[in-house]
């Protein structure tokens, strides 16, 4: 991972906060000289909410806006909304059976991804798609509540539960 | 029979205070209120305390959030006496905890999705409190909720880091120079004006951010003053860590 200036952070950060805040701000009947002002105020505040947290929000400051990185984003949301379909049809399926077929499980699976912020979209990625649950991540290890286990291995397990979401999560973030 | 009288008790407070509500008119019209400012000379003498702060509110203090303009406003007094009470509880947070040989506690560390999670929100939360206070006078909000939220941005971080510390010489002048703001905010109205906590900056036009005069000027010092007195509040609760 590159290294990047402080200023480089502060400035990505400053331009996430005021987008944000010209989010909580605008609404449809709102004048434009009445937008100038909330606009002025939100420069400042911005200004003051990034250099509280631009050390936090990010290790690559601009570098994350880069065309590659959105452009993979945005690939990324159908996918994860597709899987977020399926996988609950599956939890409604399990549910509604008589049989109820469940054999919950913890499995551990690996990543290749590096970066914090990477980890967490996974993470939180396997936690939104019902069925899987991240429980804890150590290193590159993953352990996964998993509401049907379909394989005890490694690999296999960690295709099943990741393998939709990390070749784009690693583009995105790596 | 502790038991049972404690009951009898319970039942009979209930029964005297459902007696009570009964009388008021919920959801009446407000002229059957009891008539408080009979005496006044002016000319909305005729109406009550509640319909009057409906009626001329916006007109007298400029702001759009009836709410704030009492609190700030009306009855501004109040308002200071909260923030003084705040500030005597952080302070005796403070002196109840302070220990001289600081016994350094140790922490597990948490887990890696909290770590990373609290590390990206801490700036949005601290974003949002701003945007609560700044809009005290024209959303439902104010100094207080907003100051509570930036704190809550850094209650996440200390949960979330075993070693995370603010920096109590800045909290300090912080929490001091908004409280000071407020008072001299209010000693400016006692200069130009006549009354402590006068209204004496430009109303603007209502709905503007820029409007009602002193309130969010008032409601941004009360922000920052709230924020980082609880932050020094869970600081000092806390304790030292390793």
């Amino acid at each position: 991972m590159e290294k990047v200036s402080k200023a480089n952070r502060f400035v990505y950060a400053f331009l996430i906060f005021i987008v944000i805040w010209c989010g909580f701000t605008f609404s449809p009947g709102i004048r434009p000289e009445q937008y100038l002002e909330e606009f002025l105020a939100g420069i400042v505040f911005s200004l003051i909410a990034a250099a509280f947290s631009y050390e936090h929000l990010s290790q690559r400051g601009l570098y994350n806006l880069s065309p590659h990185r959105v452009w993979w984003f945005l690939k990324y949301i159908p996918v994860f909304i597709w899987a977020m379909i399926k996988a609950n049809l599956d939890v409604a399926y399990r549910v509604l059976h008589p049989a109820r077929p469940i054999r919950p499980g913890i499995v551990r699976i690996r990543t290749d991804i590096k970066s914090p912020v990477g980890k967490l979209a996974l993470a939180n990625s396997i936690t939104l798609t019902p069925g899987t649950m991240t429980m804890q991540i150590v290193d590159d290890k993953y352990y996964i509540h998993w509401i049907y286990v379909h394989s005890e291995d490694e690999k296999e397990a960690g295709e099943m539960i990741k393998g939709e979401f990390e070749p784009y999560l690693k583009e995105v973030f790596e | 029979m502790k038991r049972i009288l404690a009951a009898v008790l319970a039942i009979l407070i209930f029964i005297v205070f459902a007696l009570a509500f009964a009388k008021i008119p919920f959801g009446e019209k407000m002229s059957t209120y009891p008539n408080y400012t009979e005496p006044l000379l002016n000319s909305t003498s005729n109406m009550s305390l509640p319909q009057h702060y409906l009626t001329y509110g916006k007109k007298e203090t400029g702001a759009t959030n009836m709410v704030t303009a009492i609190v700030v406003d009306y009855r501004g007094f109040d308002t200071l006496g909260e923030v003084t009470v705040l500030f005597l509880a952080a302070t005796g947070v403070g002196s109840l905890m302070y220990v001289e040989d600081k016994q350094r506690r140790r922490v597990r560390k948490s887990n890696a999705v909290v770590e990373t999670g609290s590390k990206l929100l801490f700036g949005f939360i601290i974003l949002f409190g701003g945007y609560i206070f700044i809009h005290g006078h024209l959303t439902p909000g104010g100094g207080f909720p907003g100051g509570a939220v930036i704190a809550s941005a850094f209650l996440l971080l200390y949960l979330a880091y075993p070693k995370f510390h603010a920096n109590h010489k800045r909290l300090n002048v912080s929490e001091s120079l908004a409280g000071l703001t407020y008072v001299i905010v209010g000693l400016l109205g006692l200069v130009l004006a006549g009354y402590f906590l006068y209204n004496f900056l430009p109303f603007g036009i209502p709905t503007y951010l820029f409007s009602a005069g002193v309130i969010p000027v008032i409601y941004t010092a009360i922000g920052v003053k709230v924020g980082s007195e609880l932050t020094g509040i869970v600081d000092a609760m806390m304790g030292v860590r390793e």
